[in-house]
This record gives C-alpha cells, structure tokens and sequence, in this order.
C-alpha cells in the first residue's frame, strides 16, 4: 500500500537562494525501507523534513500522503532533540499532544521502550543516558504513536558498533510489522540487510543508486608528506603513567594499567563505544577538565591546565561549528594566529592548499556541516601545533572531506605533530601509527590492521 | 469486589497525582513571593528572607542540587557591581551595591531551588492552567533546557580560551578584554541558542505539538520501577 508520494518536487529556503530539491519523484509502501545518500550539504535533512510535514516553507510539485498517514522523524542530532528531563516524560511528550489520557499512557510508553531495546526505569534522567541510548529513547519517543512511516538521519554515525547492531535489529523487527521506512545516511553498507531501495541525492536531483565520490581530493599526500622530519623522532609529548579516572564523586569509568605515551610524528586513535570516556580523556590531556582525582600526566612537560600551552596545542571538540563567530571564514582562521601573533598568511596558503579559498570571504555559518569541520581543524592546523587532540572528527563526514581531513592530519604529523583522535569504531588507515583501545573500562594499546577503510 | 478494589486504586493513584500537580503549583507560587520579596522589601527584612532561603537551600542540596553556579553567578555580579559602585559614587556607597547584589541572589535562590525540586513537565502542567499551551511549553522546555546550555557555554568558553581569545580569569582583569567574552562566547551561544530553538520546534512538531486543544499530561508511576 501506497504511503507517501513526492511527484516533481522542488524546494529552496528562499527566492534568492539555490534549490535545494529539483523536480523529487518518491513513492513509498508499506514495509519498505528507502536509502537516501549523498554529500554532505546536499539536502538529505531538508527532504526528510519534507516528507515528515515539518517544513514550513512552500514547495514547488504535489505531495500525496495516505489518509491518517501518521510519520515519526528522529533527526541527526538526540541531543538537540530532547525536550524533556526523564525517560518516561520524553516518550510520553507526543501522548500529551494528542490528549491521551495519563492513565493510558503508562503502557504505550513501556511498550515504545521495550520495543528499541531500553529497560530502562521510566524515571532515568536522559542526560545520564549515553549518545546511543539517546537516539534509541528518540526512536522510542516516535514509535510510542505508532508511526506508518519513520524517518532516521544518520544513525549511523551516532552510534557505536554495539549500537548499530542493536538499532538494526530494532528497524528489521518494525520493517517486518509493515512500518515504512526511510533512511539518510553515508554509510549505506551498515544497513544493507534491511535496505531495498537505494537513492542519491546531489545537486537538488534524486536518481536511483549509491553516492560516490567524483571528486574526491587526492588521499595519498605526495611522498615528502610521510616523510616525518627526523629532528622529530621519538621526542615524547604527552606521557601518562599508570591511572584510574573518574568524575568526582562517581566511581572509577575507566582504568589505564600500563599507562600511555605519545610521540611526535604519530597518528594515534583512541577507539571506545559512546560514553566510555574518549572525550572526558582527550579534554583531560588539554587541560580543560579538572578533577580532584590528580592524573600522572605531563604534556609538553608540564601539568595540564586550561590555557597553558598556547599554540602548541590544539584541541577540536565534537560540533566545532560551536565555536564560529567570525564574519567571514578567512576572518575566523586568522583569528588564532592574531592572537598568538604568528603569520597572517598561513590561513590563506591553508585554504588554497585545501582547495577552499573560494570560501574565504562567505559567513562560516552558511557552510555545510563538512565545510565547517574541515575550516574548524584548518584554522588549528594552522597553527602548526605539537599535539593536535580531535574528538570524533570524521563523524557524520562525507568522503569528499574525509579525504582533506586526511591529507591534513598527515601534513601536520610530517611536521612533528602528535596527534590523538578519537572515534567509536576502528580507523583502519595506513597513517595511524597505534590505537589505544577504551573498552570495559580499560585503556590499553592494541594492534591494529592497516589498510584505508571509510568510518565517517 | 474486585471491580471496586481496582477503582480504589485508580482513586489512590489520581489523588497522588493530583497532589503531585498541587504542590508543584504551591511551590511555582513561594518561589514568586520570595523572589518579589527580594526586590520590593526594606533592607531590614533581607536577613529574615535569607534565613528562608537558606531553608530553600539546605533542602536543595539534600535533592543533590549544586549551588555552584548560583554562588559564581553572586560573586561575578558583586565585583562588576562594587567596581562600578567605586567607580561612580566612591567607597561609602559600597554597601549600597553589596545590598543590590544581595537582592539578585535572593531573588535567583528561590528559581534554583524549583528547578530542583520540580519537573520542568510538571511546571508546564501548572503553567498551562492560565497561560496558552504553546507558552507553558516554552517555560518548561526552557526549564529542561538550562542544564544543556550551562555545559554549552562553559564548552565554548573552554575551546575559545584554547584558540587564544583574551578571556581567561586573569586576562578579564582587565576590563579591555571584557568585549572579548561577548564576541567570541556570548555570540557564538546566542547563534547556538537560536539554532537550538529551531531544532528543538521541529522535534515538538514532529511528535504532534500543537494538535489537541487540550494535552493531557504524564506523571511518573509511584512505582519507580516501572
């Protein structure tokens, strides 16, 4: 049975700016499940708020939706998506809003709970609930009103492996009870068993198929690039003895036996699920998270503390757009080298190298989420530090970028840079040096296979 | 029998949340009197209101709250306020500003304490009795949402400092510096706020906001392991 249908559907957020869906034909049935893949920018999120009817701005072309038609959409970001302070409250929310009655609504809402998998207490506070568990409470939250139609953006990656392996159990069980649903992600692959219709988008056309990259940059940097300079070699920048780390007044998350060191010229992932302590570790190395629990680090020598080390470290939260405010990006990459006084210049070689200076001059709040994480890592690249902290910097990345960020990564470790990333899954990639492994609360190194595998 | 057994208990249940419901709106009530309080009784007064303060905060603190921020908050307001008190009508009128600041934290204490002590769905319900839906929604979802955004400021406050921006504690010292704090912080939490609100408005609409005239409203079982 026919759901939904999209026939020549053009969209734009504005008369003066570009289309962002041209002429859309989409028609979805029951039990289907749709993939939708492209760059990032593209329009993913706009066609998926389209087909939930949250868009509230006019479009070109019909849309047809079956009667009663009722559409659960969970977008990429759990956290921005909460809007209230318990379990139980934020799966009830739609309840309320269709005037079901309170002694109706226990049930429903232990049922939407059990059926993604959370056995949970329905008075857990959400924000002590990790990444994963988030997205599934948000899935629960659209499932409590049985929805004929759910939409998910980028499960996955949002989630851990443990994650997704759960989340696709989940979406196989409500695809065999006839629920509709369409996916946007990057990463087709992790859904392939469940998914039976695949589709592209890219400049505002949806064609059948697989997004792959034309143009992507050139992955192999040229040979000087791995050329790690050999004043550099072996120099030791952080270095941690044995430890055990938790929050104040909480019990031990994680323990690190043997403790860990890194050197200059290095490329080290550190590989965990969500919430096993990646990035409560990496802030603690920048000195920006203070526990009474002393840690034995040094990095660069010294105790770390927030401010201390200048330009010689840098440190790149998740959703850097956070931290943009600049009116122009040019403006924004120049801003730390003003400030530490070093070469204005460095900024605008940075982009022509990266082959973005067409964008030096547009608001860094009008680029796209890829854009605006490659010019976040740019603008510290710049300051060519000695240790370079990125938490989950290849999340949600298309493989266009994921390859700049690589050649980034790889011009700076040439330079004598030690650089630690974090991620939820394996980067097997030839320029990771080591991986330090954080799983069941221990932080130990591990062997690593090498090899270029795409985990944006 | 046992039909009757079961209305008894449905009885039982609606009255707890009835109650649940009424001391939530008592307490948004003392949390309006004692912040008005602050503002509009002699200065003679602060110290018995103080002392009913203290009382909100001891009970804060039982429910886990941390008086952190508040007591940050007070001491950030009290040097900006005594400076600007020095500095425009001299050392005898510094009591006058320490009295000024005494009044904020008097009148912010009360808010905190319901924060802790009152589910933000819970505030909303009472709020919804005499406001429009759409607004008893925007106070509680503010209300879920300040946890959320003092972790965002302190975090863009942290990667700003790390990128060179002159507003760390000691380089604030220096009132120069104090632009600084609201171009590279301030703004970029207005634009995340902004942005937050939209997202936040589509994940309502999404989940049905805005169809029944009327919503109903969840209490959480008494039976905490449901």
């Amino acid at each position: 049975m026919k759901l939904l249908a999209l026939e020549g559907v053009s969209f734009n957020y504005g008369s003066q700016l570009p289309t962002v869906l041209q002429e859309v034909n989409l028609a979805i049935g029951t039990g289907q499940c749709h993939c939708v893949s492209g760059p990032t920018g593209s329009g993913k999120s706009s066609l998926l708020n389209l087909l939930a009817g949250v868009l509230n701005r006019p479009h070109e072309g019909d849309i047809w939706r079956y009667p009663q038609l009722v559409t659960g959409l969970v977008m990429q970001d759990p956290q921005t998506q909460l809007l209230r302070q318990t379990v139980g409250a934020e799966v009830a929310f739609a309840l309320e809003n269709l005037g079901i009655p309170a002694e109706k609504m226990l049930p429903k809402v232990q049922l939407a709970l059990r059926r993604v998998g959370l056995y949970l207490r329905l008075d857990t506070q959400v924000s002590t609930l990790s990444l994963g568990q988030k997205y599934r409470l948000m899935i629960a939250a659209q499932l409590v009103c049985e929805p004929h139609l759910l939409l998910l953006d980028e499960p996955w990656a949002q989630l851990d492996d443990h994650g997704v392996s759960e989340l696709l159990a989940v979406l196989r069980n409500l695809i065999q009870d006839g629920m509709a649903l369409v996916l946007v992600e990057h990463n087709a692959s992790a859904f392939a068993e469940i998914i039976q219709h695949y589709w592209q988008l890219e400049v505002g056309k949806l064609s059948e198929g697989i997004y792959t990259v034309n143009n992507a940059p050139q992955v192999e940097a040229p040979a000087w690039l791995n050329q790690p300079k050999f004043e550099h070699l072996g120099k030791v920048l952080v270095s941690a003895e044995a430890f055990e780390f938790g929050f104040d007044a909480c019990p031990t998350l994680f323990a690190c036996p043997h403790g860990f060191q890194l050197q200059a010229c290095e490329i080290v992932t550190l590989v965990g699920d969500n919430g096993s302590g990646k990035t409560s570790l990496l802030k603690t190395i920048a000195g920006v998270l203070n526990c009474r629990q002393r840690i034995p680090l040094k990095v660069l020598g010294r105790r770390p503390k927030l401010g201390i080390y200048g330009a010689e470290l840098g440190l790149l939260m998740q959703r850097p757009s956070r931290q943009l405010f600049e009116t122009s990006v040019l403006a924004e990459m120049q801003f730390s080298l003003r400030r530490f006084d070093l070469p204005k210049e460095r900024a605008v070689q940075m982009l022509d190298e990266l082959d973005l200076f067409s964008l030096a001059q547009l608001s860094p709040h009008k680029l796209s989420y890829g854009q605006q994480h490659l010019i976040a890592l740019a603008s510290l690249a710049c300051l060519r530090p000695k240790v370079l902290l990125l938490d989950d910097p290849l999340a949600g990345m298309d493989k266009h970028y994921y390859g700049k960020v690589w050649y980034l990564l790889k011009r700076l470790s040439s330079q004598g840079c030690a650089i630690l990333l974090s991620s939820h899954r394996s980067i097997e990639h030839s320029a990771v040096s080591r991986q330090l492994s954080l799983r069941n609360g221990l932080l130990v190194e591990e062997l690593i296979e090498t090899g270029a595998r795409y985990v944006g | 029998m046992w039909a009757s057994c079961r209305r008894l208990r449905a009885l039982r249940h609606w009255s707890y949340e009835r109650r649940e419901t009424a001391l939530c709106a008592l307490s948004l009530l003392l949390v309006c009197v004692l912040s008005a309080c602050a503002f509009v009784l002699p200065t003679y007064l602060l110290l018995p209101l103080a002392g009913l303060n203290g009382l909100l905060v001891i009970h804060g603190l039982l429910r886990r709250g941390s008086i952190w921020g508040v007591l940050k908050l007070g001491l950030v307001q009290l040097s900006i306020t005594l400076s600007l008190y020095l500095i425009l009508y001299g050392v005898e009128h510094l009591a006058q500003g320490a009295v000024v600041v005494a009044r904020i934290i008097l009148a912010t204490i009360p808010g905190w304490w319901l924060c802790i002590t009152a589910a933000p769905e819970r505030i909303g319900e009472v709020l919804s009795a005499f406001l429009p839906t759409k607004w008893a929604f925007v106070v509680a979802a503010s209300l879920s949402l300040l946890p959320y955004m003092a972790d965002e400021i302190r975090e863009i406050y942290q990667i700003q400092c790390l990128r060179g921006a002159r507003i760390t504690p000691k380089a604030l010292r220096n009132p120069k510096n104090w632009s600084e704090l609201v171009y590279c912080v301030l703004f970029p939490v207005l634009i995340q706020l902004l942005k937050l609100s939209r997202q936040m408005a589509v994940a309502a609409q999404s989940r049905h906001f805005g169809i029944a005239q009327r919503p109903t409203h969840w209490h959480s079982p008494r039976d905490k392991n449901d």
